[in-house]
């Protein structure tokens, strides 16, 4: 099905509002010939045709008629990017099958071939050190087999999700929250461009310049889930978008599984849940490919994921590994490792430097945390 | 008749000797008083007028003119109306001709009640300093600032009243003796408490161990609770003892402040701790006439900044003068006034908005936005002021039990004179004090990078983000602790050390 030129206005037009959660959107397409009667319409005929309130009818009305259709295709092609219509050709197929498929997609960067391995990896804004360690080892290792990695560009998981495919010069989809030519987080505008940079994609149904707003969020989770074969939960409330993203996965029949973290984290709770509803238990990479399509699995490089090699404990000296050993895995305090060594912290300062420049910890807030498992 | 007594003013915190001419001449009976004087300079005249009354004497009934020379410098202060009253005695005839000559070479200060009885009134020591500088060498004094007269280097007279400074000039009563310096007479410089009653947080006491050794400003961050404002109640217990210099620029701000004496005693190594709340005036000094700041008044000494991130923005934009170049200049359009300010800052912040961010147990409810919003509010000009910054973490009650009482501040103090004794005899030629207030050249000079220390900077520069601003500090911390440590040249391990103090400084790490 060609769309004309007038109909992609329109349907831009429609989409604007569409991000709302509004099923008589798609109602209405069905029964009007052409996106472009739809907006010809009184609100009076819409309310009674959409079965909606005379109120939201003109709301709508209102919205699609204050939208500069043509203004979107040109700052669109002015970032190099491109608006995808559905039904159309390279619009990915994958989201037809979702609820409320995007009426209108707006790309910056490549989407991935048909058939590509995507899983999404996702989580929690305010990530522990351990959901960092934890996110950005499977995010690594993942990319590095081929898998292409799905996330939202928020701060916390998602940063790590994007930053371990970008730092392997790997593919990446951000499905975000505003319009794409904005970014949000800020701080995240160097990432985006190194999602770009590496052959990634940035995605969303908004309006070019659409604002960070609230509802925007958990509309595009399913967007996240919909581009998937799986989802992976790597930290999270009991009530939080990532739960969100893995229920809307489970919905569309889509494989949820997490990463079990500390009964006593707050950040774990919604994973651990999932864990214990059912959802599978990601415990390293393989456990996630092995969850993939077996077609999908083919294409993947997986060799080095099933014998994986420890890292070399045994290289450090004999301080280095006991200052290691008590770190353990959680995030300890210089003070609390002088007294629980007995060592002076004249001495440990030296110890936790070369440990911290060799990458082996990381140092938050003060308190030292493992990089690597 | 005309008289001409000497009196005293402060500019900033400086005296300076003025003269106050009295003419009586015939005509309608009349005050006026010129010279620039401030609204409580205007009022002597009433005060004067009822003191002279009240104590026996008589108010001629004639014209009289007061003038305050130099009469182009603004003056202010209470304390004219000694001078004033004996002016007019003078210039009436009711002084004998040698207690007339023997006023001549004295310096009046002193406000008067309606009375006759003199007021304690702020300034007096600077004043008397600057009898100096006019070659005089005797003042007469409120009685009441009398403790004041012991550090000025000259002899100064507390008078009660007006008559009894008459009759000392007069010859019928004695000249008081003037006091002499003792140390007793200062607060004890040891604090609210002793550093072994702070259990655990060893990384801290150690920060304020280097800090005190080398006059560093610390910045400590940690959840309510942790011990913050504890430790820095007890940060000047571990002050070396003030010098004899030290001391009386502190006990000239206390004095222009009317700080002094209050309760007998002189202060100590200044400890201030201005709430969150304070005007940006009364934190760095200012006002209509200028009056030093809690800046100022925490020279050579200390200021605490508790909820260091709930100062106003402006406020602390205002502290990075004075962290910068140790002093405060208040430029007006006429004239410039110039406060010392030469202070440790001990700032203590939680490490979010709630407080509990890293908390063992309790969950911090704040968004990560609002958290690198928080923290962004100390960032910057102000960190790069601050040479050790130390995360504070909750003591359990286990280990609160357990943990080892730890150094009393009599140890730390030990190490911390042997360090400033090292700094002493390494600064013996320059102005600077403390490692802290180091130049660049001196940097140069007494900062050699040690074998290994040099890849020991790179590696933290490209590892761990160290920014190139945050060298010098590093170097002079190190110093300080190859100091602590009884060495000529600074290790290694030393500036290994330094880099537990910089947190803040690791990239993109603090953002969680």
């Amino acid at each position: 099905m060609a769309l004309s030129y007038e109909e992609k206005l329109a349907l831009i037009k429609i989409n604007s509002f569409s991000f709302l959660r509004a099923d008589w959107l798609g109602r209405l397409l069905e029964i009007f010939s052409s996106p472009c009667e739809i907006l010809k319409q009184t609100p009076e005929r819409l309310s009674e045709e959409g079965k909606i309130s005379l109120e939201t009818a003109s709301k709508f009305l209102e919205t699609a008629s204050r939208l500069d259709a043509e203004a979107e295709f040109g700052k669109t092609d002015k970032v190099n990017g491109k608006i995808y219509f559905k039904g159309e050709e390279g619009y990915p197929e994958e989201l037809l099958s979702i609820k409320e498929p995007p009426l209108v997609l707006y790309v910056r960067g490549v989407l991935p071939a048909e058939n590509s391995a995507n899983a999404a990896v996702v989580g929690t804004r305010k990530i522990t050190p351990y959901g960092r360690r934890a996110a950005s080892k499977l995010a690594e290792d993942l990319a590095l087999a081929g898998v292409v990695l799905v996330s939202g560009l928020a701060r916390g998981v998602d940063t790590a999700v994007h930053s371990a495919a970008v730092r392997n010069g790997k593919p990446t989809l951000a499905l975000i929250g505003t319009g794409i030519g904005r970014c949000y987080p800020a701080e995240n505008r160097e990432l985006a461009r190194g999602i770009l940079d590496t052959g990634g994609a940035i995605i969303s149904e908004l309006p070019f310049d659409a604002p960070p707003l609230a509802q925007h969020f958990p509309r595009r989770n399913r967007l996240i889930a919909g581009l998937s074969k799986l989802v992976v939960v790597v930290e999270g409330e009991v009530k939080s978008g990532a739960l969100i993203t893995a229920k809307m996965a489970l919905e569309q029949g889509i494989d949820v599984l997490a990463v079990p973290g500390p009964i006593d984290s707050p950040q774990s709770a919604g994973p651990n849940k999932l864990i214990k509803e059912g959802a599978g238990m990601v415990l390293s990479a393989a456990d996630i490919i092995d969850c993939l399509p077996l077609n999908l699995k083919l294409g993947l490089n997986t060799k080095k994921l099933y014998n994986e090699e420890k890292p070399p404990l045994e290289e450090l000296s004999e301080r280095e590994r006991s200052v290691v050993e008590a770190i353990g895995s959680g995030s300890v305090s210089t003070d609390d490792l002088a007294l629980a060594l007995n060592m002076p912290i004249s001495e440990l300062s030296g110890v936790l430097f070369s440990l911290e420049v060799s990458g082996v910890i990381s140092c938050a807030d003060g308190k030292y945390s493992r990089k690597k498992f | 008749m005309l008289a001409g007594i000497v009196s005293s003013c402060i500019n900033a915190l400086e005296g300076f000797l003025v003269s106050v001419e009295v003419d009586i001449s015939a005509g309608m009976p009349s005050f006026s008083l010129v010279g620039l004087p401030d609204q409580e300079v205007k009022e002597a005249k009433d005060r004067v007028l009822a003191a002279i009354r009240n104590s026996g004497f008589d108010v001629p009934l004639k014209k009289i003119t007061v003038n305050l020379a130099p009469a182009e410098v603004k003056k202010a202060g209470a304390h004219f109306d000694l001078p004033i009253a004996l002016g007019i005695l003078s210039a009436g005839g009711q002084l004998s001709k040698e207690a007339a000559a023997k006023a001549s070479e004295m310096v009046f200060i002193g406000s008067l009640g309606l009375n006759g009885k003199t007021h304690s009134c702020g300034g007096v020591l600077p004043m008397l300093i600057s009898l100096k500088k006019g070659k005089r060498r005797k003042a007469v004094i409120p009685f009441d600032n009398m403790s004041e007269a012991a550090y000025a280097g000259v002899e100064a007279f507390g008078a009660v009243s007006l008559k009894q400074t008459v009759d000392m000039l007069e010859g019928r009563a004695e000249f008081p003796p003037c006091p002499v310096a003792a140390e007793e007479d200062f607060l004890p410089e040891v604090s609210a408490g002793d550093f072994s009653e702070v259990k655990g947080q060893a990384l801290a006491k150690r920060a304020l161990e280097i800090a005190a050794a080398g006059g560093h400003n610390v910045l400590l961050v940690g959840p309510p609770g942790t011990g913050k404002s504890m430790l820095a109640k007890r940060f000047a217990g571990i002050l070396p003892p003030l010098t004899k210099e030290e001391r009386l620029d502190i006990l000239q701000i206390y004095s222009v402040c009317k700080l002094l004496g209050k309760n007998g005693k002189m202060p100590g190594r200044p400890f201030r701790d201005p709430h969150h709340t304070i005007s940006n005036i009364a934190l760095i000094g200012g006002g209509q006439t200028p009056r030093p700041g809690e800046v100022s008044l925490a020279h050579n000494g200390v200021l605490f900044l508790d909820e260091f991130a709930e100062f106003s923005r402006s406020s602390l934009e205002v502290l990075r003068e004075p962290l910068e170049t140790f002093k405060v200049t208040i430029s007006r359009a006429k004239d410039s006034f110039t406060f010392p300010a030469k202070f440790t800052l001990i700032a203590a912040m939680n490490p979010c908005p709630c407080g509990y961010h890293g908390h063992n147990v309790k969950t911090c409810n704040c968004t990560p936005l609002q958290i690198s919003r928080y923290k962004s509010k100390v960032s910057g000009p102000l960190l790069d002021r601050i040479d050790l910054t130390v995360n504070l973490n909750p003591v359990d009650y286990k280990d609160w039990n357990k943990k080892s009482e730890g150094e009393t501040s009599a140890q730390i103090r030990e190490r911390v004179i042997a360090a400033r004794e090292m700094q002493k005899e390494r600064f013996k030629n320059g102005a600077t004090t403390a490692n802290a207030f180091m130049t660049v050249s001196e940097i140069k000079e007494f900062c050699p990078l040690p074998p290994g220390g040099g890849e020991v900077l790179e590696l933290a520069m490209k590892k761990l983000g160290l920014s190139a601003r945050s060298l010098d500090k590093i170097l002079k911390t190190a110093r300080t602790i190859a100091d602590l440590a009884g060495c000529k040249d600074i290790k290694k391990e030393h500036i290994i050390e330094v880099m537990q103090y910089r947190p803040f400084d690791r990239k993109g790490v603090s953002d969680i």
